[in-house]
């Protein structure tokens, strides 16, 4: 059951980076302006991570050791990112940073996408294993 | 001449002063760090504008009275929505007293010793009368009148080869003046025979008739006598674009074959083969139309204007170009010139940059000010590299450093302006239409010069609507003038214009009533509101002070006294004035110390969301209530290690996100700091940062020291008087291939390539780092900046900057044409950028590696010398300076490393270097010295050329002689420095003071005497105070050279060839960079 949480979760992140990748896209492209972009994106930072943290916990506290510890990478950056204040995405730097941001959200795009797969065969094996 | 030149005796003192001895130390800098580079990055189509900020946002009309009470505002009456009353709660309770320290830098200074250990007695006061003769020169240190003498290596080479001037402009300009007149609209002009010309029957400008003054009868023998001069290097200049394409087209590599090993090493490839190919092909490349069209360029070329089908005409035609001389001389090669060893020749500061060479007729007019004007715009290197590997081989930082909306000097003449919104855009680039287009279909159409699309004239194009008459194309102001200004019609509007709006955020905390702050601004602000721009009374004002409280005031007729505790309706302003003239008594005995800055401007924000506008804070005290509050952080501890530029970062991120509100309500702000104690520049100076405002510091303002009031109120009034433009964006485009990458100045960057004003002050420098995405094809690239904003007489208007800078494929070439004025300023914004986002070592070491990695190219490509240690530096004449005014750059206010700069002054200086225009940033980095007791007769006299000043001396202390009078001043500050052993006669003289012991050191006013040399200095000090752009008034220093140890080492940190602290002096400094040149570690 956790597994089918857990694909569930990572579709949700996986659609939350394609909305972020999209939205850089656009800024360069001028169809936003960079105020607009950081207040929108902002408000799904910290959900984002939150997720992200949560779902690590529901690992750690089932014994998926695996899972967790690839996700515990990521998780660990995160918290760097929260602590060192850099998390949130700043209008007046937003253009000399944007390439930065980018690369980010590719990496954890592809990141939620290996994760969804793998949690999609965990959640396989797992229904596999509850019939026989 | 005043006679107070040294008296025989003293001979013997003649030492630099302890603690600036030349020796070289250990290098400082050992690790190489990578420079920095622009980086490619992603291609990117450029997208059309658009409307910044939806319309809707904006659908009322202004009303002509602002702050009229409406549904967004506070009513009257009620107290603003996010202050609250806080005077009950338990405050921080701040050391409130102020000591005025001596000097602006604070107490944190160790006391240093004065004179070192070996410094001889103080001599007798020499007892030579005042009429004694003239100074005695002694040996090697005696500053000359005539300057700096040339060192042995330099005299040795042989001397620059000034690029012929261009010879005066009217010739060309005539006759290409009398082919369009002839043809207004056809592009390619009938034939015309070089002898025959006529006399002038039109003018086409005021400026350019004021050139014309000689007829051109007089000039034709001159010109037929230049004709022979010029036509062999005419006829090489006319190759040159073809060259170029040439050149690159068969090996765009080639450049780095060993250039020379003559002694010249600037570009010989670039005349040998053009010498060599010049008899065999005596006019193949001459495809050059008089509209400046290029040489045929695969794809660029249109049909149309083929001229080939007319071989007679052009071989006339390119006879006659022949012998005009324009688009700047031709290139000469620029000698190298050796600096080891020879005190940097200061006196050549002045005009250090080489002309741009545009091959010729490139502008269609041939207007001598196609080309906008160096201080509107210029970019690093005076030729552009035609390919992105070319670029990164010569390791040239490639930036734009502008100032748009400069302010005039007194004798220019205004911007030219087209007013009859005719205004022709490339539909595809947005690009407007300057000297640099080519028309083609018989004048029907134009080509862009930026993305080469066919244009169609507009019809009203050659029509004046108020006349009703076909007027002459040629003369539109925007075919003729590198810098022009369009009245925009609504199109370019999202709003009608705006009105100019102020809010004045006055501090009334303890410290701001203590220190007189409040009642300079107050007497101020009445005095300058006559000069408030106010073309249509249209301006609102509004006033909030702040302590722990806000206070807002109602000006209304029929109260007598302004009422306070209601929201501003500036109709009247005699309630304006009646309110200015009471505050300093209304808060007299406040003994209030709290300031809550944050709220005042919010409620200032929502007060002028609507319309826009500008906030003006004056801050004494550090904001410590409400949102917003600022601790003092600074620690001593901090300063001079890496962890300082933490202090340098805003300590709260409220001021940036309040200033990007700021800026989408198109308000500005504006700050005036007045430090007593920290007061975190760094963190305030956010909001203009992001706004388009300007950061103004007092430290250790007191008014009761005319000194501080009068500077203060002057730069105040200036400020408010200051013809803004408002609800700005400037936006560059520049040729196909080329890309805005990075910009830096104060603005929000709203989009890629947008940049968002709320108000452009007049003289703000703004650099914008460019990259090479595709292969330059053309032998010229443009570069256009265009400033759309609302004047404060309430017209839209858009300022257009087009600069045009030839394509070169040789690193010699790019060399020769570096502009070092714009380079420095580059490297100032990059260096403080690098200082804010790592740490100031960094900051020093990217502005010295960039320094050897010019060198270090220039050595192994332009030179050609191998690698390893050689006994001198050599570096392109044009660059001669560049070391010094790097060296002046890492020993600046702004990056020096030193643990004694408080936070608050390496902020100002910061932000100084960051929008200081050229020609404030010079002599802000490398003050002007000259000395008084030892001028030449004419100095400090009015002649017809102005005030002459006397010769500048190098900036070191082995030019400072004890009984010496010196004057050095940097645009912020003048010091008058005297010696311990100064002539009595002229402390009589100058100061009126009976000898050294009577004067007292700090800040001075100089008294106005009935004596020659103090009219000559009391001229000269008012001179350096008025001469310059900008709203500083410099301050007046007495230094004594045995007086308060701060101030005498906050003079000699200016004398940057000398070592001071830690950093190497001048010749170190190119001993260092020759042995890091040398070892190929760049």
């Amino acid at each position: 059951m956790l597994f089918l949480f857990a694909v569930i979760m990572a579709a949700l992140l996986l659609f939350l980076m394609v909305f972020f990748v999209i939205m850089f896209s656009d800024l360069e492209c001028d169809y936003i302006n960079p105020i607009d972009l950081c207040n929108k994106l902002n408000q799904f930072v910290l959900p984002e991570m939150g997720a992200h943290a949560f779902l690590f916990f529901m690992f750690l506290i089932n014994g998926s050791w695996l899972a967790m510890i690839l996700n515990l990478p990521l998780v660990v950056y995160n918290i760097q990112k929260v602590t060192a204040n850099r998390h949130m995405y700043d209008a007046t730097e937003i253009f000399r940073t944007l390439s930065q941001h980018k690369k980010e959200c590719f990496f954890k795009l592809g990141f939620y996408l290996v994760m969804f797969f793998y949690f999609l065969y965990r959640m396989i094996v797992a229904l596999i294993a509850a019939d026989s | 001449m005043n006679g107070y030149g040294r008296p025989p005796f003293q001979q013997q003192q003649q030492q630099p002063f302890p603690g600036f001895r030349p020796g070289y130390q250990q290098p400082m800098h050992q690790q190489q760090q990578p420079g920095y580079r622009p980086s490619p990055t992603m291609m990117h189509q450029q997208p059309l504008p658009r409307p910044a900020f939806s319309p809707a946002q904006r659908p009322q009309q202004l009303p002509p009275q602002a702050f009229a009470p409406r549904p967004g505002m506070v009513p009257p009456g009620a107290r603003p929505p996010a202050p609250q009353p806080i005077n009950g709660t338990p405050f921080q309770q701040q050391p409130q007293q102020q000591r005025p320290p001596q000097s602006p830098m604070t107490n944190t200074m160790p006391p240093r010793p004065l004179a070192g250990p070996g410094q001889p007695p103080s001599p007798m006061r020499p007892p030579m009368g005042y009429q004694q003769a003239g100074p005695l020169p002694t040996p090697g240190m005696a500053p000359s009148p005539q300057g700096i003498q040339p060192s042995p290596q330099a005299a040795g080479l042989p001397p620059m080869q000034q690029p012929p001037q261009p010879s005066p402009m009217q010739q060309p300009q005539q006759q290409q003046q009398q082919q369009q007149q002839q043809n207004p609209v056809q592009p390619q002009p009938g034939l015309q025979q070089p002898g025959q010309q006529q006399p002038l029957v039109q003018q086409q400008t005021p400026i350019a008739s004021a050139n014309q003054a000689t007829t051109p009868e007089q000039q034709q023998p001159d010109q037929q006598q230049q004709q022979g001069d010029q036509a062999h290097q005419q006829r090489r200049k006319r190759m040159y674009p073809k060259q170029v394409f040439m050149e690159d087209t068969n090996a765009s590599g080639n450049f780095a074959a060993p250039v020379s090993a003559a002694a010249t090493p600037a570009y010989p490839q670039m005349q040998q083969p053009q010498q060599l190919q010049q008899p065999q092909q005596p006019q193949q490349p001459q495809f050059m139309s008089p509209m400046g069209a290029a040489p045929t360029y695969p794809g660029s070329q249109q049909p149309a204007q083929q001229p080939a089908a007319h071989p007679q005409a052009i071989q006339s035609m390119t006879n006659q170009m022949g012998q005009m001389n324009l688009g700047g001389a031709p290139a000469q090669p620029m000698p190298s010139v050796s600096l080891m060893g020879a005190p940097p020749p200061v006196n050549e500061l002045v005009n250090l940059c080489p002309p741009i060479r545009l091959p010729q007729n490139v502008s269609i007019t041939n207007s001598p000010f196609a080309n906008c004007d160096e201080s509107y715009k210029c970019c690093t290197v005076n030729a552009i590299p035609n390919t992105e590997a070319l670029l990164k081989k010569s390791r040239l930082p490639f930036a734009l450093v502008l100032a748009p909306y400069r302010s005039l000097d007194d004798n220019e003449e205004p911007v030219p302006v087209v007013s009859d919104s005719v205004i022709s855009r490339c539909r595809r680039c947005r690009t407007y239409i300057n000297p640099f287009v080519t028309f083609v279909e018989g004048g029907q159409r134009w080509k862009c010069n930026m993305c080469f699309l066919l244009n169609d004239v507009p019809a009203a194009f050659d029509y004046d609507a108020h006349s009703q008459k076909q007027t002459d194309r040629w003369k539109r102001p925007e075919l003729n003038y590198g810098t022009v200004e369009f009245v925009a019609p609504t199109e370019y509007m999202v709003r009608p214009p705006q009105a100019p709006a102020f809010v004045f955020v006055l501090d009334v905390s303890y410290s701001a009533v203590q220190s007189g702050m409040l009642a300079t601004a107050a007497r101020t602000l009445l005095d300058t509101l006559e000069r408030i721009p106010n073309d249509e009374n249209r301006t609102s004002i509004g006033i909030i002070t702040v302590d722990s409280a806000l206070h807002f005031y109602n000006f209304d007729d029929s109260l007598e006294d302004p009422q306070m505790l209601v929201v501003a309706d500036v109709e009247d302003i005699d309630a304006v004035k009646v309110l200015l003239e009471k505050l300093p008594d209304m808060f007299r005995d406040t003994t209030n110390v709290n300031n809550a800055l944050g709220p005042a401007l919010q409620a200032a924000h929502k007060m002028l969301a609507p319309y826009g506008g500008k906030i003006i804070c004056l801050q004494s005290t550090l904001p410590n209530i409400g949102t917003g509050a600022l601790k003092s952080r600074e620690d001593v501890k901090l300063l001079g290690t890496p962890k300082e530029s933490t202090l340098l970062n805003p300590a709260s991120p409220f001021y940036k996100s309040f200033a990007v509100d700021c800026s989408r309500s198109q308000i500005a702000c504006d700050m005036l700091i007045f430090g007593g104690q920290y007061a975190d520049v760094a963190t305030l100076s956010c909001l203009p940062h992001y706004t388009g405002g300007q950061t103004y510091y007092y430290p250790g303002f007191n008014a009761s020291r005319t000194e501080d009031a009068l500077k203060f109120a002057h730069e105040f009034s200036e400020l408010l008087s200051e013809q803004i433009g408002l609800e700005a964006v400037i936006r560059i485009r520049a040729s196909r291939g080329l890309r805005m990458n990075a910009f830096h100045g104060n603005f929000f960057i709203r989009s890629t390539d947008l940049l968002a004003l709320p108000n452009v002050p007049r003289d703000q420098n703004y650099c914008v780092e460019v990259v090479i995405e595709d292969d330059l094809k053309t032998p010229t690239v443009c570069f256009q900046t265009a400033l759309l904003h609302t004047s404060c007489t309430g017209e839209r208007r858009i300022r257009v900057v087009t600069l045009c800078l030839p394509v070169s494929n040789s690193i010699p070439e790019l060399y020769a044409n570096i502009n070092p004025k714009a380079m420095i300023s580059y490297l100032a914004n990059k260096a403080v950028e690098r200082a804010l986002s790592s740490k100031l070592d960094d900051a020093r070491d990217a502005v010295v590696n960039k320094l050897v990695d010019l060198l270090g190219v220039y050595k192994a490509h332009v030179l050609g010398s191998a690698q390893g240690s050689t006994p001198q530096l050599t570096i392109p004449e044009n660059l001669k300076l560049l070391p010094l005014l790097a060296l002046a750059l890492i020993k600046h206010d702004g990056l020096r490393q030193s643990s004694q700069i408080p936070t608050d002054m390496r902020a100002n200086a910061m932000n100084l270097l960051r929008t200081m225009p050229l020609q404030l940033l010079i002599p802000y980095l490398h003050a002007n010295f000259y000395s008084l007791h030892n001028m030449p007769p004419e100095a400090g006299e009015l002649t017809e050329q102005g005030l002459v000043f006397p010769p500048v001396l190098n900036l070191t202390a082995e030019r400072i002689e004890a009984h010496g009078c010196y004057l050095l001043e940097n645009g912020q500050h003048i010091y008058l420095w005297v010696g311990r052993g100064v002539v009595p006669q002229l402390c009589m003289d100058l100061f009126d003071a009976a000898n050294y012991e009577a004067l007292r050191g700090g800040k001075y006013t100089l008294p106005v005497l009935d004596t020659p040399l103090n009219r000559k200095v009391n001229l000269l000090i008012g001179k350096i105070r008025e001469m310059r752009r900008g709203d500083y008034y410099p301050t007046l220093y007495l230094v004594k050279e045995d007086g308060d140890p701060y101030l005498k080492i906050w003079f000699l940190s200016h004398l940057i060839e000398d070592r001071t602290e830690n950093v190497m002096s001048y010749q170190q400094f190119l001993q260092f960079i020759k042995d890091r040149v040398g070892s190929g570690s760049f």
